[in-house]
Protein backbone atom coordinates (compact mmCIF):
# COMPACT_ATOMS: atom_id res chain seq x y z
CA UNK A 1 0.00 0.00 0.00
CA UNK A 2 0.77 3.53 -0.94
CA UNK A 3 0.94 6.32 2.18
CA UNK A 4 0.87 9.89 0.92
CA UNK A 5 2.57 10.76 4.28
CA UNK A 6 5.60 8.89 2.62
CA UNK A 7 4.92 9.65 -0.99
CA UNK A 8 3.53 13.19 -1.78
CA UNK A 9 4.36 13.19 -5.40
CA UNK A 10 2.88 11.93 -8.84
CA UNK A 11 3.10 8.11 -9.49
CA UNK A 12 4.50 6.62 -12.84
CA UNK A 13 2.04 5.05 -14.92
CA UNK A 14 3.92 1.64 -15.37
CA UNK A 15 1.85 -0.10 -18.56
CA UNK A 16 2.20 -3.01 -20.31
CA UNK A 17 4.96 -1.71 -22.45
CA UNK A 18 6.89 -0.15 -19.65
CA UNK A 19 6.62 -3.38 -17.22
CA UNK A 20 10.11 -3.70 -18.27
CA UNK A 21 11.60 -1.11 -18.21
CA UNK A 22 10.91 -0.13 -15.01
CA UNK A 23 11.72 -3.69 -13.48
CA UNK A 24 14.91 -3.21 -15.36
CA UNK A 25 15.60 0.35 -12.90
CA UNK A 26 14.82 -1.81 -9.86
CA UNK A 27 17.47 -4.18 -10.86
CA UNK A 28 19.50 -1.26 -11.68
CA UNK A 29 19.81 -1.25 -14.92
CA UNK A 30 18.59 1.10 -17.94
CA UNK A 31 17.02 -1.44 -20.55
CA UNK A 32 16.36 0.13 -23.87
CA UNK A 33 13.76 -0.90 -26.42
CA UNK A 34 16.53 -2.68 -29.27
CA UNK A 35 16.08 -3.75 -32.96
CA UNK A 36 17.56 -7.51 -32.84
CA UNK A 37 18.51 -6.83 -36.61
CA UNK A 38 19.60 -3.27 -36.83
CA UNK A 39 20.67 -3.06 -33.55
CA UNK A 40 19.07 0.72 -33.37
CA UNK A 41 17.50 1.70 -29.75
CA UNK A 42 14.65 3.08 -28.72
CA UNK A 43 12.99 4.42 -25.55
CA UNK A 44 9.83 4.04 -25.14
CA UNK A 45 9.22 1.25 -26.97
CA UNK A 46 8.20 1.63 -30.75
CA UNK A 47 8.67 -0.27 -33.73
CA UNK A 48 11.95 -0.41 -35.71
CA UNK A 49 12.02 2.83 -38.77
CA UNK A 50 14.56 1.34 -40.46
CA UNK A 51 12.47 -1.79 -41.95
CA UNK A 52 9.86 -4.21 -42.15
CA UNK A 53 8.55 -5.18 -38.14
CA UNK A 54 6.90 -8.49 -37.21
CA UNK A 55 4.54 -8.51 -35.55
CA UNK A 56 3.74 -6.64 -32.40
CA UNK A 57 7.55 -5.38 -32.60
CA UNK A 58 8.57 -8.68 -31.91
CA UNK A 59 11.96 -8.33 -33.61
CA UNK A 60 12.51 -6.37 -30.62
CA UNK A 61 13.86 -6.65 -26.77
CA UNK A 62 14.92 -4.79 -23.95
CA UNK A 63 18.37 -4.21 -23.95
CA UNK A 64 20.74 -2.87 -21.40
CA UNK A 65 22.07 0.83 -22.16
CA UNK A 66 25.58 1.95 -20.92
CA UNK A 67 23.80 4.72 -19.17
CA UNK A 68 26.07 6.95 -20.55
CA UNK A 69 24.87 10.19 -22.14
CA UNK A 70 25.33 13.87 -22.68
CA UNK A 71 23.22 16.64 -21.66
CA UNK A 72 21.15 18.14 -25.26
CA UNK A 73 18.84 20.85 -23.05
CA UNK A 74 18.21 22.00 -20.08
CA UNK A 75 16.73 24.26 -17.39
CA UNK A 76 16.42 25.23 -13.77
CA UNK A 77 12.96 25.04 -12.29
CA UNK A 78 12.89 27.40 -9.53
CA UNK A 79 9.36 26.77 -8.82
CA UNK A 80 7.71 23.94 -7.44
CA UNK A 81 4.42 23.45 -9.53
CA UNK A 82 3.32 20.16 -7.25
CA UNK A 83 3.13 20.32 -3.71
CA UNK A 84 5.20 17.21 -3.39
CA UNK A 85 8.45 19.27 -5.07
CA UNK A 86 8.76 22.15 -2.33
CA UNK A 87 11.46 20.49 -1.29
CA UNK A 88 13.51 19.85 -4.32
CA UNK A 89 13.52 23.41 -6.00
CA UNK A 90 15.70 24.35 -7.05
CA UNK A 91 16.56 21.38 -9.35
CA UNK A 92 18.26 21.20 -12.77
CA UNK A 93 15.63 18.95 -15.33
CA UNK A 94 17.54 17.75 -18.20
CA UNK A 95 17.15 16.43 -21.54
CA UNK A 96 19.81 13.27 -21.66
CA UNK A 97 20.98 12.16 -24.99
CA UNK A 98 21.80 8.36 -24.31
CA UNK A 99 25.22 7.32 -26.21
CA UNK A 100 22.83 4.64 -27.81
CA UNK A 101 21.10 7.18 -29.54
CA UNK A 102 17.28 8.06 -27.87
CA UNK A 103 16.29 11.23 -25.30
CA UNK A 104 15.19 10.72 -22.05
CA UNK A 105 14.67 13.31 -19.11
CA UNK A 106 15.60 13.13 -15.84
CA UNK A 107 16.88 15.57 -12.45
CA UNK A 108 20.80 16.01 -12.25
CA UNK A 109 21.80 14.92 -8.72
CA UNK A 110 24.66 14.95 -6.80
CA UNK A 111 27.44 17.74 -7.57
CA UNK A 112 24.80 20.51 -9.61
CA UNK A 113 25.43 21.87 -12.80
CA UNK A 114 26.28 25.75 -13.30
CA UNK A 115 24.36 26.98 -16.14
CA UNK A 116 21.44 25.68 -17.90
CA UNK A 117 23.32 26.83 -21.32
CA UNK A 118 27.33 26.52 -20.88
CA UNK A 119 26.68 23.12 -19.15
CA UNK A 120 24.97 21.60 -22.45
CA UNK A 121 27.12 18.54 -23.59
CA UNK A 122 28.74 17.99 -20.48
CA UNK A 123 28.64 13.96 -20.16
CA UNK A 124 26.81 12.36 -17.86
CA UNK A 125 26.08 8.44 -16.33
CA UNK A 126 22.73 7.38 -15.18
CA UNK A 127 22.22 7.04 -11.07
CA UNK A 128 19.21 4.81 -9.59
CA UNK A 129 17.31 5.87 -6.68
CA UNK A 130 15.35 3.42 -5.15
CA UNK A 131 11.72 3.68 -3.23
CA UNK A 132 11.23 0.04 -2.24
CA UNK A 133 8.42 1.51 -0.37
CA UNK A 134 6.66 2.90 -3.51
CA UNK A 135 7.92 -0.35 -5.56
CA UNK A 136 9.87 1.67 -8.00
CA UNK A 137 13.37 2.93 -8.76
CA UNK A 138 13.60 6.51 -10.28
CA UNK A 139 16.25 7.34 -13.15
CA UNK A 140 18.50 10.43 -12.20
CA UNK A 141 21.90 11.37 -13.98
CA UNK A 142 24.95 12.63 -12.33
CA UNK A 143 28.05 14.78 -14.12
CA UNK A 144 31.32 12.60 -14.84
CA UNK A 145 34.02 14.05 -16.08
CA UNK A 146 34.92 13.75 -20.08
CA UNK B 1 -6.34 29.03 -58.51
CA UNK B 2 -8.95 26.53 -57.10
CA UNK B 3 -12.35 27.25 -58.52
CA UNK B 4 -13.96 25.58 -55.53
CA UNK B 5 -16.19 27.50 -53.35
CA UNK B 6 -14.23 29.60 -50.39
CA UNK B 7 -15.27 28.89 -46.70
CA UNK B 8 -15.19 32.01 -44.92
CA UNK B 9 -15.41 32.97 -41.27
CA UNK B 10 -18.72 34.62 -40.60
CA UNK B 11 -19.77 35.15 -37.59
CA UNK B 12 -17.50 35.38 -34.41
CA UNK B 13 -18.54 35.50 -30.64
CA UNK B 14 -16.33 35.77 -27.27
CA UNK B 15 -16.79 35.91 -23.93
CA UNK B 16 -13.98 37.51 -22.36
CA UNK B 17 -13.86 37.42 -18.56
CA UNK B 18 -16.69 35.55 -17.84
CA UNK B 19 -17.68 35.60 -13.61
CA UNK B 20 -15.31 33.34 -12.20
CA UNK B 21 -17.13 29.93 -11.80
CA UNK B 22 -19.13 30.41 -15.16
CA UNK B 23 -19.06 26.50 -15.82
CA UNK B 24 -17.15 25.71 -19.28
CA UNK B 25 -20.37 24.55 -21.05
CA UNK B 26 -21.98 27.73 -20.15
CA UNK B 27 -19.23 30.23 -21.77
CA UNK B 28 -19.12 28.03 -24.88
CA UNK B 29 -22.75 27.85 -25.06
CA UNK B 30 -23.04 31.64 -24.69
CA UNK B 31 -20.28 32.35 -27.43
CA UNK B 32 -21.39 30.09 -29.81
CA UNK B 33 -24.99 31.80 -29.46
CA UNK B 34 -22.74 35.12 -29.87
CA UNK B 35 -21.28 34.15 -33.39
CA UNK B 36 -24.62 32.61 -34.54
CA UNK B 37 -26.03 36.34 -33.69
CA UNK B 38 -23.18 37.99 -35.25
CA UNK B 39 -23.40 36.30 -38.53
CA UNK B 40 -27.03 37.51 -38.64
CA UNK B 41 -27.94 34.07 -38.38
CA UNK B 42 -30.51 32.20 -36.03
CA UNK B 43 -29.50 28.42 -34.25
CA UNK B 44 -32.22 26.76 -36.31
CA UNK B 45 -29.53 27.76 -39.57
CA UNK B 46 -26.72 25.81 -37.94
CA UNK B 47 -26.67 22.34 -38.55
CA UNK B 48 -23.33 21.53 -37.78
CA UNK B 49 -20.92 21.48 -34.63
CA UNK B 50 -18.16 21.12 -33.65
CA UNK B 51 -16.42 21.44 -29.98
CA UNK B 52 -12.93 22.24 -29.50
CA UNK B 53 -11.33 20.81 -26.26
CA UNK B 54 -7.52 20.25 -25.57
CA UNK B 55 -7.69 16.75 -25.29
CA UNK B 56 -10.29 16.04 -28.34
CA UNK B 57 -12.52 14.60 -25.95
CA UNK B 58 -9.95 12.40 -24.63
CA UNK B 59 -12.75 11.72 -21.44
CA UNK B 60 -12.40 14.72 -19.13
CA UNK B 61 -15.14 16.15 -19.60
CA UNK B 62 -18.88 14.70 -20.58
CA UNK B 63 -19.31 13.98 -24.37
CA UNK B 64 -23.12 14.97 -24.27
CA UNK B 65 -24.36 16.29 -21.48
CA UNK B 66 -21.42 18.99 -21.71
CA UNK B 67 -22.44 19.49 -25.46
CA UNK B 68 -22.97 23.08 -25.74
CA UNK B 69 -25.31 22.11 -28.62
CA UNK B 70 -27.34 20.42 -25.63
CA UNK B 71 -27.36 23.19 -23.83
CA UNK B 72 -28.28 25.44 -26.25
CA UNK B 73 -30.69 23.80 -27.45
CA UNK B 74 -28.95 23.51 -31.23
CA UNK B 75 -30.27 21.00 -33.18
CA UNK B 76 -27.29 20.29 -35.41
CA UNK B 77 -27.29 17.57 -38.00
CA UNK B 78 -23.64 16.61 -36.43
CA UNK B 79 -21.58 17.34 -33.35
CA UNK B 80 -18.58 16.48 -32.43
CA UNK B 81 -14.96 17.23 -30.06
CA UNK B 82 -11.65 17.22 -31.67
CA UNK B 83 -8.60 19.61 -30.69
CA UNK B 84 -5.17 19.13 -29.95
CA UNK B 85 -3.73 21.01 -26.73
CA UNK B 86 -3.38 24.40 -28.39
CA UNK B 87 -4.17 23.59 -32.00
CA UNK B 88 -8.49 23.76 -32.18
CA UNK B 89 -9.02 26.79 -34.64
CA UNK B 90 -6.64 25.66 -37.09
CA UNK B 91 -7.66 21.76 -36.69
CA UNK B 92 -11.67 22.95 -36.48
CA UNK B 93 -11.41 24.91 -39.76
CA UNK B 94 -9.81 22.06 -41.70
CA UNK B 95 -12.59 19.39 -40.28
CA UNK B 96 -15.59 21.82 -40.72
CA UNK B 97 -14.12 22.84 -44.77
CA UNK B 98 -14.48 18.90 -45.57
CA UNK B 99 -17.97 19.06 -43.99
CA UNK B 100 -18.90 22.33 -46.40
CA UNK B 101 -16.82 21.16 -49.27
CA UNK B 102 -19.27 17.58 -49.41
CA UNK B 103 -22.46 19.47 -48.69
CA UNK B 104 -22.83 17.75 -45.83
CA UNK B 105 -23.62 21.08 -43.60
CA UNK B 106 -24.74 24.67 -44.57
CA UNK B 107 -23.45 26.53 -41.62
CA UNK B 108 -21.17 25.23 -39.03
CA UNK B 109 -20.53 26.61 -35.53
CA UNK B 110 -16.62 25.83 -33.87
CA UNK B 111 -16.71 27.06 -29.95
CA UNK B 112 -13.84 26.61 -27.44
CA UNK B 113 -13.88 27.27 -24.15
CA UNK B 114 -11.67 26.94 -20.48
CA UNK B 115 -11.76 27.73 -17.31
CA UNK B 116 -8.25 27.37 -16.40
CA UNK B 117 -8.11 30.39 -14.40
CA UNK B 118 -10.94 28.67 -12.07
CA UNK B 119 -9.58 25.71 -12.06
CA UNK B 120 -6.29 26.81 -10.78
CA UNK B 121 -7.72 29.02 -8.44
CA UNK B 122 -9.23 26.09 -6.55
CA UNK B 123 -6.58 24.11 -6.46
CA UNK B 124 -4.09 26.37 -5.10
CA UNK B 125 -7.07 26.21 -1.79
CA UNK B 126 -7.48 22.94 -1.89
CA UNK B 127 -3.63 21.94 -1.65
CA UNK B 128 -2.30 18.96 -1.16
CA UNK B 129 -5.29 16.81 -1.56
CA UNK B 130 -5.37 14.19 -3.97
CA UNK B 131 -2.52 15.79 -5.53
CA UNK B 132 -0.64 12.43 -5.13
CA UNK B 133 -1.98 10.68 -8.43
CA UNK B 134 -1.01 8.38 -10.85
CA UNK B 135 0.35 9.99 -14.36
CA UNK B 136 -1.95 9.71 -16.80
CA UNK B 137 -1.52 6.51 -19.43
CA UNK B 138 1.78 7.19 -21.48
CA UNK B 139 3.34 9.66 -20.04
CA UNK B 140 6.86 10.35 -18.76
CA UNK B 141 8.44 12.78 -16.39
CA UNK B 142 5.59 13.94 -13.74
CA UNK B 143 7.16 11.36 -10.74
CA UNK B 144 10.67 13.15 -12.30
CA UNK B 145 9.47 16.94 -11.68
CA UNK B 146 8.07 17.47 -15.39
CA UNK B 147 5.18 19.01 -13.80
CA UNK B 148 3.68 21.61 -16.38
CA UNK B 149 4.51 22.84 -20.06
CA UNK B 150 6.98 25.42 -18.52
CA UNK B 151 8.99 22.22 -17.59
CA UNK B 152 9.90 20.49 -21.18
CA UNK B 153 8.77 23.60 -23.07
CA UNK B 154 11.90 25.89 -21.40
CA UNK B 155 14.43 23.25 -22.88
CA UNK B 156 13.45 24.83 -26.26
CA UNK B 157 14.36 28.08 -25.46
CA UNK B 158 17.69 27.56 -23.62
CA UNK B 159 18.36 24.82 -26.46
CA UNK B 160 18.35 28.23 -28.81
CA UNK B 161 20.24 30.27 -26.61
CA UNK B 162 23.10 27.17 -25.92
CA UNK B 163 23.00 26.94 -30.13
CA UNK B 164 22.46 30.36 -31.53
CA UNK B 165 23.74 32.59 -28.38
CA UNK B 166 20.09 34.06 -27.89
CA UNK B 167 19.56 36.14 -25.10
CA UNK B 168 17.10 36.23 -22.04
CA UNK B 169 16.60 39.68 -22.52
CA UNK B 170 16.10 39.23 -26.42
CA UNK B 171 13.37 36.79 -25.49
CA UNK B 172 12.04 39.57 -23.30
CA UNK B 173 11.77 42.04 -26.17
CA UNK B 174 8.75 39.73 -27.54
CA UNK B 175 7.11 39.87 -23.97
CA UNK B 176 7.38 43.72 -24.03
CA UNK B 177 6.17 44.05 -27.59
CA UNK B 178 2.94 41.71 -27.09
CA UNK B 179 2.20 43.37 -23.75
CA UNK B 180 2.41 47.03 -25.83
CA UNK B 181 -0.33 45.62 -28.08
CA UNK B 182 -1.98 44.27 -24.99
CA UNK B 183 -2.15 48.15 -23.92
CA UNK B 184 -3.60 49.52 -27.23
CA UNK B 185 -6.48 46.28 -26.23
CA UNK B 186 -8.97 47.44 -23.99
CA UNK B 187 -10.53 43.64 -23.52
CA UNK B 188 -6.95 42.71 -22.73
CA UNK B 189 -6.31 41.33 -19.67
CA UNK B 190 -3.14 43.24 -19.27
CA UNK B 191 -4.60 46.10 -20.71
CA UNK B 192 -2.97 49.56 -19.08
CA UNK B 193 -0.13 47.55 -17.05
CA UNK B 194 2.87 48.03 -19.73
CA UNK B 195 6.18 46.85 -18.95
CA UNK B 196 9.98 46.86 -19.69
CA UNK B 197 12.87 44.90 -20.83
CA UNK B 198 13.93 45.40 -17.26
CA UNK B 199 10.50 44.67 -15.91
CA UNK B 200 11.24 41.08 -17.91
CA UNK B 201 14.45 40.67 -16.13
CA UNK B 202 13.50 41.10 -12.98
CA UNK B 203 10.38 39.11 -13.15
CA UNK B 204 10.99 35.86 -10.56
CA UNK B 205 12.29 32.46 -12.72
CA UNK B 206 9.65 30.13 -13.08
CA UNK B 207 11.81 27.41 -14.90
CA UNK B 208 15.55 28.62 -15.89
CA UNK B 209 15.81 30.44 -18.70
CA UNK B 210 12.17 31.12 -18.13
CA UNK B 211 11.29 34.00 -16.35
CA UNK B 212 6.99 34.67 -15.28
CA UNK B 213 7.09 37.17 -18.33
CA UNK B 214 8.38 34.27 -20.50
CA UNK B 215 4.97 32.36 -19.13
CA UNK B 216 1.53 32.87 -20.94
CA UNK B 217 -1.44 33.72 -18.92
CA UNK B 218 -4.39 31.38 -17.23
CA UNK B 219 -7.62 32.40 -18.70
CA UNK B 220 -11.58 32.02 -17.90
CA UNK B 221 -13.38 31.89 -21.45
CA UNK B 222 -14.61 31.08 -24.56
CA UNK B 223 -14.55 31.42 -28.57
CA UNK B 224 -16.78 30.66 -31.31
CA UNK B 225 -17.10 31.35 -34.86
CA UNK B 226 -19.12 30.20 -37.57
CA UNK B 227 -17.59 28.48 -41.08
CA UNK B 228 -20.16 28.66 -43.69
CA UNK B 229 -19.62 28.49 -48.23
CA UNK B 230 -18.37 31.61 -49.81
CA UNK B 231 -22.44 31.32 -51.73
CA UNK B 232 -23.44 31.79 -48.68
CA UNK B 233 -21.36 34.02 -46.79
CA UNK B 234 -22.31 36.64 -49.23
CA UNK B 235 -25.52 36.63 -47.60
CA UNK B 236 -24.46 36.89 -43.92
CA UNK B 237 -24.47 40.09 -41.94
CA UNK B 238 -20.67 40.66 -41.56
CA UNK B 239 -17.87 40.87 -44.37
CA UNK B 240 -16.84 37.75 -45.00
CA UNK B 241 -13.14 36.28 -44.09
CA UNK B 242 -12.21 33.63 -46.09
CA UNK B 243 -9.99 31.00 -44.87
CA UNK B 244 -7.39 30.95 -48.21
CA UNK B 245 -5.12 28.16 -47.06
CA UNK B 246 -3.96 25.84 -44.53
CA UNK B 247 -1.40 23.53 -44.08
CA UNK B 248 0.17 21.38 -41.02
CA UNK B 249 3.00 19.72 -39.80
CA UNK B 250 4.27 17.09 -37.19
CA UNK B 251 7.83 17.55 -35.56
CA UNK B 252 7.59 14.36 -33.76
CA UNK B 253 9.71 12.81 -36.36
CA UNK B 254 12.48 15.68 -36.12
CA UNK B 255 12.14 15.10 -32.42
CA UNK B 256 12.21 11.23 -32.04
CA UNK B 257 14.45 10.74 -34.03
CA UNK B 258 17.13 13.25 -35.64
CA UNK B 259 16.54 15.24 -32.37
CA UNK B 260 16.83 18.73 -34.52
CA UNK B 261 13.51 20.03 -33.19
CA UNK B 262 14.73 22.28 -30.18
CA UNK B 263 15.01 24.90 -32.48
CA UNK B 264 12.23 24.57 -34.60
CA UNK B 265 8.82 24.17 -35.08
CA UNK B 266 7.09 22.11 -37.71
CA UNK B 267 6.64 25.57 -40.21
CA UNK B 268 8.22 23.69 -43.53
CA UNK B 269 5.05 21.77 -44.57
CA UNK B 270 2.70 23.77 -43.34
CA UNK B 271 3.78 26.82 -44.80
CA UNK B 272 4.16 25.01 -48.07
CA UNK B 273 0.49 24.23 -48.11
CA UNK B 274 -1.07 27.02 -46.96
CA UNK B 275 0.81 29.67 -48.89
CA UNK B 276 0.73 27.79 -52.00
CA UNK B 277 -3.31 27.28 -51.32
CA UNK B 278 -3.27 31.38 -50.60
CA UNK B 279 -1.80 32.29 -53.65
CA UNK B 280 1.04 34.05 -51.19
CA UNK B 281 4.93 34.94 -52.73
CA UNK B 282 6.48 34.56 -49.34
CA UNK B 283 5.83 36.46 -45.76
CA UNK B 284 6.25 39.70 -47.15
CA UNK B 285 2.45 39.52 -48.23
CA UNK B 286 1.01 38.69 -44.72
CA UNK B 287 -0.16 41.79 -42.94
CA UNK B 288 -0.29 40.44 -39.51
CA UNK B 289 1.33 37.07 -37.97
CA UNK B 290 -1.06 35.58 -35.06
CA UNK B 291 1.54 33.16 -33.30
CA UNK B 292 1.07 30.62 -31.18
CA UNK B 293 2.66 31.84 -28.09
CA UNK B 294 2.60 29.78 -25.42
CA UNK B 295 5.91 31.30 -24.60
CA UNK B 296 8.33 33.74 -25.40
CA UNK B 297 10.51 31.25 -27.18
CA UNK B 298 7.48 29.76 -29.78
CA UNK B 299 6.89 32.99 -31.25
CA UNK B 300 11.09 33.51 -31.99
CA UNK B 301 10.97 30.07 -33.88
CA UNK B 302 8.31 30.76 -35.95
CA UNK B 303 9.59 34.41 -36.95
CA UNK B 304 12.52 32.08 -37.97
CA UNK B 305 10.75 29.31 -39.18
CA UNK B 306 8.41 31.34 -41.75
CA UNK B 307 11.44 33.47 -42.96
CA UNK B 308 10.84 36.95 -41.33
CA UNK B 309 14.32 36.10 -40.46
CA UNK B 310 17.44 33.71 -40.98
CA UNK B 311 17.56 30.54 -38.18
CA UNK B 312 19.44 31.61 -34.87
CA UNK B 313 18.41 35.89 -36.13
CA UNK B 314 15.55 35.59 -34.62
CA UNK B 315 17.03 37.78 -30.88
CA UNK B 316 18.02 40.56 -32.84
CA UNK B 317 14.99 40.25 -34.57
CA UNK B 318 12.37 41.15 -31.72
CA UNK B 319 14.98 43.13 -30.47
CA UNK B 320 15.28 45.83 -33.24
CA UNK B 321 11.55 46.42 -33.01
CA UNK B 322 10.62 44.06 -35.79
CA UNK B 323 7.02 42.61 -34.37
CA UNK B 324 5.54 46.18 -32.88
CA UNK B 325 2.92 48.88 -34.46
CA UNK B 326 4.86 49.67 -37.51
CA UNK B 327 7.91 46.81 -37.01
CA UNK B 328 7.93 44.33 -39.78
CA UNK B 329 5.63 42.17 -39.24
CA UNK B 330 3.04 43.13 -36.55
CA UNK B 331 2.98 40.27 -34.44
CA UNK B 332 0.36 39.40 -31.83
CA UNK B 333 -1.78 42.17 -32.16
CA UNK B 334 -4.53 41.24 -29.61
CA UNK B 335 -1.44 41.18 -26.77
CA UNK B 336 -1.45 36.95 -27.57
CA UNK B 337 -1.71 34.24 -25.18
CA UNK B 338 1.04 36.28 -23.04
CA UNK B 339 -0.78 39.54 -22.55
CA UNK B 340 -4.55 39.13 -23.75
CA UNK B 341 -6.09 35.73 -22.85
CA UNK B 342 -4.99 32.04 -23.38
CA UNK B 343 -7.46 30.50 -25.26
CA UNK B 344 -5.15 28.41 -27.45
CA UNK B 345 -4.66 29.16 -31.19
CA UNK B 346 -8.56 30.37 -30.94
CA UNK B 347 -6.94 33.63 -29.61
CA UNK B 348 -4.61 34.31 -32.16
CA UNK B 349 -7.71 33.42 -34.62
CA UNK B 350 -10.06 35.64 -33.06
CA UNK B 351 -7.53 38.65 -33.62
CA UNK B 352 -7.30 37.65 -36.57
CA UNK B 353 -10.83 37.99 -37.56
CA UNK B 354 -10.79 41.23 -35.86
CA UNK B 355 -8.13 42.78 -37.77
CA UNK B 356 -9.56 41.82 -41.22
CA UNK B 357 -12.91 42.92 -40.51
CA UNK B 358 -11.05 46.25 -39.59
CA UNK B 359 -12.44 46.09 -36.18
CA UNK B 360 -9.13 46.66 -33.86
CA UNK B 361 -10.12 50.04 -32.74
CA UNK B 362 -6.13 51.30 -31.55
CA UNK B 363 -4.55 48.41 -32.34
CA UNK B 364 -6.08 48.49 -35.92
CA UNK B 365 -3.22 47.37 -38.96
CA UNK B 366 -3.55 49.98 -42.13
CA UNK B 367 -5.18 48.38 -44.54
CA UNK B 368 -5.00 44.60 -43.07
CA UNK B 369 -6.01 42.77 -45.90
CA UNK B 370 -4.00 38.82 -45.22
CA UNK B 371 -3.34 37.40 -41.49
CA UNK B 372 -1.42 34.54 -40.57
CA UNK B 373 -2.71 32.43 -37.70
CA UNK B 374 -1.26 29.46 -36.20
CA UNK B 375 -1.93 26.50 -33.55
CA UNK B 376 1.01 24.03 -31.61
CA UNK B 377 -0.29 21.30 -29.16
CA UNK B 378 0.01 17.51 -28.94
CA UNK B 379 2.02 16.96 -25.42
CA UNK B 380 4.43 13.83 -26.20
CA UNK B 381 5.42 11.90 -23.71
CA UNK B 382 8.05 13.74 -22.53
CA UNK B 383 10.29 15.14 -24.00
CA UNK B 384 6.94 16.28 -24.05
CA UNK B 385 6.59 19.74 -26.71
CA UNK B 386 4.10 20.62 -29.04
CA UNK B 387 4.41 18.26 -32.10
CA UNK B 388 1.40 19.66 -34.52
CA UNK B 389 2.04 23.33 -36.35
CA UNK B 390 -1.23 24.29 -37.65
CA UNK B 391 -1.02 27.41 -40.26
CA UNK B 392 -4.29 28.75 -41.20
CA UNK B 393 -4.74 32.37 -43.44
CA UNK B 394 -7.16 34.16 -43.23
CA UNK B 395 -7.90 37.03 -45.72
CA UNK B 396 -10.73 39.25 -47.10
CA UNK B 397 -11.25 40.60 -50.92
Amino acid sequence: MTDEKTWSKPRPNIDADSREFWDGLTRHELLLWTCEKCQTAYWPKSYCINHENTEFAENMSWQPSTGLGRIFAMNRHEYSFHPGFKEDVPYFYALIELDEGPLISSTIIGKQPTSVIADVGRRVRIAYEDHPEEGFTLPRFELIDE
Amino acid sequence: MTTRNRIAVVGLGTVHQAPEGTSQRMMAAEAARRAIADAGLSISDIDGAIDLRRTGGGGDRASYTDAFTRVLGLPAQFYFTIGRGGALGGLATAAATGFLDRGLAKYIVCVGAVDDWTKAQAAKKQGHRGMSHTEKEGYWGKVLGDLRAASHHSWMAARHMAVYGTTSEQLGAISVAQRAWACLNPEARMHGRPITIEDHQASPWVVEPYHLLDVSLISDGAIAFVLTTEDRAKDCARTPVYVSGQGFGEVAADLWWKKENFTHMAVAPAKEKAFAQAGLNGVEDIDCAQLYDCFTAEVLFQLEDYGWCKKGEGGEFVAAGNIGRGGTIPVNTGGGLLSNWHLGDLTGYAEAVTQLRGEGGDRQIDDCKVALTTGHGGELVSPGMCSIHTSTILAVD
